[in-house]
């Protein structure tokens, strides 16, 4: 046991804190023709996590509710819902820093639903599929520290951990099931910037499409929904200018 | 690595993300949750929209010049009424929105500003209110 | 690639790592596999540690076996899962004269247990990581890693599944059925589908439970006992990249003693105590303030760095209970066959660490092949896995 310290005082309670929270949960079973909401109290802690709650939720009010959860550190991108209306990762939202005792959770919209918050994401995968993910990429930390012998060159994972918040925030990809959407394209920019084994031109090519990398209508949401600093939006303006110029190019090669 | 198709495949309509849970066009209508630019996003086609009709009916009303005086001067003072000056600021701010933003979607296109866009969107807005309200008070103090 | 339709059929409770490595082996192997998971595949504990890929000098002193493990094991990772790991090695950082004074164990341990390493004075230590305590007084590199404690796992999910596994997350096991006639035998798992509310069940040539920590409870449907207690952890998450190689401190071992760098975080490990019930883990304030002391005695300037998330994770420790520390019992992983307690077709397997998957399937492998009669060498070692995102394919 790690020694004298008491593992009570429960920093992520879920009850006995004084402090009742109303949680309003969509729920949804294979077979039901439409959705409702499931009401849950609970009490919370200051560090409670809305993921915290749901689990709280499941263990001992209601077995039957499904959700996605997995590192409880907003590193697999498994636990991303609406919760009051906005893209966020459960497990690194706070119930209080809600403001606000009445708690909607949602699954991520423009899915499809396996069951309550969990989302099937087979049409996200589809989506980088074309592209190819290659995962890790050259790490820009401390680019001034010097490399130990045996390794060539400091590397990290990409940032983005597959969520599906920036699908779920953009407008176009609400209304029109063929844009290929924020993720897949920002994934494209870092491949074409740091291939990897994969072939740029051959993505380029691929996002240089009306359902591409011009499907894009400046909302900008998907960047401010990301949990990850990717930037989907800054990525897919970055991908026009290169397709544009690679266009550019082309043009003139075959003048001369 | 990923298999390489040589034309890029249409996600299917049909399957699971883009059908059951799309919140589509009705997704306009819901003010909960979105941010500013998704604002921007929505406003844009509810003005490009509006300007069109705004358009349509523009031309209607310069047909009217061509079946003389009478029909013209109807017209004429119906539009010096209040109702009609409202909407002429409707009217403005629906241009104004489109083009300003329009400035930004453009400049953004081309890969410029767009580490500062929502400071440029809100840098617009301003700059449109006051036109807006300068239009408007030119608008009503001549008619 | 799947077995034939007679082939025997294997139904692994639990979707953590060792039950997708497990069912990974028994596919290739020539068995029908099929996977129930109560949750999101790892939500139980295996999506939840730091992401560290051990290279076993922590247990090279005192738990020599594991440290072999450890490190054949890492080999193994990383060549039958490429591109899945931040590869960057791993530094221990002696701070104080008291850690100094082990190093020399420390090193030589790290040598005999087959692990390479290297010395590194103070200098050099503040070169390759300048966000170290500077007051560090030298420094062993050791060839640990980062991996995505999800996202690795799943490519075996995703192999077995290409290979003609059946895998079902939200699907708990409710109960098992027994086979009628003299004996107690289990026949097939009874589930509960949580996305329709059907129950059903899955018969089986034999059940593997692979449950983590619940692996108790799982055992209890069964009516056996396994010896497996939860021993959970604190873990502290951090915004900020303050290092691009593994932290370790060089002591004995300890709460907070490692800083596992991923992405734009770090991930500051770990404290332990016993508890009774998986479902129910704290969070104490005392562990957490632990690890921030204990990671910024490495990195001070982790002290004033944003806190992403602090979050509980449950080792599945093997051991008698009334243990009173976590920490010292043997940390192998076993296999346990409940025939002679009376109960046949049902295997348990538990215990281990992350970096040991792959060997902890092998092993419930050998043991389920040979109750099954089935002659079949296994493949993992050389096998390289499917992508992740092939899971979804």
């Amino acid at each position: 046991m790690s020694a004298g310290i008491d593992p009570a005082r429960d920093t992520h309670a879920t009850e006995g804190t004084g402090v009742p929270i109303r949680f309003r949960v969509y729920r949804r079973k294979a077979g039901d023709r439409a959705g409702h909401f499931d009401e849950f109290a609970l009490e919370v802690a200051p560090d409670t996590t809305v993921l915290d709650a749901l689990v709280a939720i499941r263990t001992r009010l209601d077995p039957t509710l499904m959700l996605r959860h997995s590192c409880f550190h907003a590193s697999c991108g498994t636990c991303g819902m609406r919760v009051n209306d906005a893209e966020v990762m459960a497990c690194v939202t706070k119930v209080l820093d809600l403001g606000t005792p009445r708690v909607k959770v949602e699954p991520i919209a423009n899915g499809a639903l396996l069951g309550d918050l969990a989302t099937d994401m087979v049409d996200f995968y589809a989506r980088l599929a074309a592209i190819g993910r290659a995962l890790v990429r050259n790490s820009e930390w401390l680019p001034s520290s010097e490399l130990p012998p045996g390794i060539e060159a400091h590397n990290r994972y990409e940032s983005c951990i597959e969520c599906g918040l920036c699908l779920s925030a953009c407008p176009v990809v609400a209304t029109d099931a063929r844009y290929l959407g924020p993720a897949a394209l920002a994934a494209a920019e870092r491949a074409i910037g740091e291939p990897r084994g994969l072939d740029p031109g051959f993505i380029l090519n691929l996002i240089d499409d009306p359902q591409g990398a011009w499907r894009c209508h400046a909302a900008f949401e998907c960047t401010e929904a990301c949990p990850s600093e990717v930037d989907p939006a800054g990525a897919i303006m970055a991908l026009r200018r290169r397709a544009a110029g690679a266009r550019l190019r082309s043009i003139i090669r075959r003048r001369t | 690595m990923s298999e390489q198709s040589v034309s890029p495949e249409p996600i299917d309509p049909g399957s699971s993300w883009a059908s059951r849970r799309r919140r589509g066009i009705a997704g306009w209508g819901d003010p909960r949750g979105r941010r500013l630019g998704g604002w921007a996003f929505i406003l844009n086609r509810l003005t490009g929209l509006g300007v069109l009709l705004y358009l349509s009916f523009h031309l209607v009303v310069l047909s009217l010049l061509a079946r003389g005086p009478s029909a013209w001067d109807g017209f004429v003072s119906l539009a010096g009424s209040p109702i009609f000056l409202c909407f002429d600021v409707v009217l403005i701010f629906g241009l104004l929105f489109h083009g300003l933003n329009g400035i930004r979607v453009t400049l953004v296109g081309f890969g410029l500003v767009v580490d500062r866009q929502r400071a440029m969107l809100v840098a617009l807005m301003v700059i449109g209110a006051i036109a807006l309200v300068v239009a408007a008070l030119h608008i009503f103090a001549a008619g | 690639m799947s077995g034939s339709s007679s082939a025997p059929h294997v139904v692994i409770v639990g979707g953590g790592g060792t039950g997708g490595a497990l069912a990974h082996d028994l596919v290739l192997r020539g068995l029908r596999v099929t996977l129930v998971e109560r949750g999101e595949l790892t939500s139980g504990t295996t999506g939840r540690h730091h992401g560290l890929l051990h290279c076993g000098a922590r247990y090279a002193v005192k738990d020599r076996e594991s440290a072999v493990e450890c490190i054949e094991e890492n080999r193994i990772l990383r060549a039958i899962a490429p591109g899945s790991f931040e590869l960057n090695d791993g530094l221990f950082v002696a701070i104080t004269d008291e850690d100094a004074a082990y190093e020399p164990l420390f090193f030589e341990s790290c040598l005999a247990s087959g692990i390479p390493a290297r010395r590194v004075g103070r200098a050099e230590a503040l070169r390759l990581e300048p966000n170290l305590n500077p007051e560090l007084r030298c420094a062993v590199q050791v060839p640990d890693g980062t991996m995505d404690a999800m996202r690795m796992p799943l490519r075996f999910f995703a192999t077995a599944k290409l290979n003609g596994a059946t895998i079902k997350p939200y699907t708990e096991a409710v109960a098992m059925t027994m086979r009628a006639g003299a004996g107690r035998a289990v026949a097939g798992v009874e589930v509960l589908d949580r996305a329709s509310g059907a129950r059903y069940e899955i018969g089986a040539d034999l059940v593997v439970n692979a449950g983590g920590p619940w692996a108790e409870k799982i055992a209890a449907l069964a009516g056996v006992e396994v010896p497996i207690q939860p021993s959970p952890g604190v873990l502290v998450a951090v915004r900020g990249r303050y290092a691009n190689m593994v932290i370790n401190r060089l002591h004995a071992s300890g709460d907070g003693d490692i800083v596992v760098p991923q992405r734009e975080i770090s991930v500051i490990g770990t404290s332990s105590w016993l508890a009774d019930d998986p479902d129910h883990l704290t969070v104490p304030a005392d562990h957490v303030a632990k690890m921030i002391s204990e990671g910024s005695a490495m990195i001070p300037a982790l002290a004033s760095a944003a806190v992403r998330a602090t979050w509980s994770a449950a080792r599945p420790l093997i051991g008698e209970r009334g243990a009173t520390s976590g920490r010292e019992l043997s940390r192998t992983f076993k296999c346990f066959d409940h025939a002679p307690e009376g109960v046949e077709g049902f295997v348990t397997i538990s215990g281990g660490k992350a970096t040991t998957l792959r060997a902890m399937a092998e092993a419930a492998a050998d043991v389920v092949c040979a109750k099954l009669g089935i002659e079949a060498a296994c493949r993992t070692r050389e096998y390289v896995l499917s992508p992740h995102t092939a899971y979804y394919a």
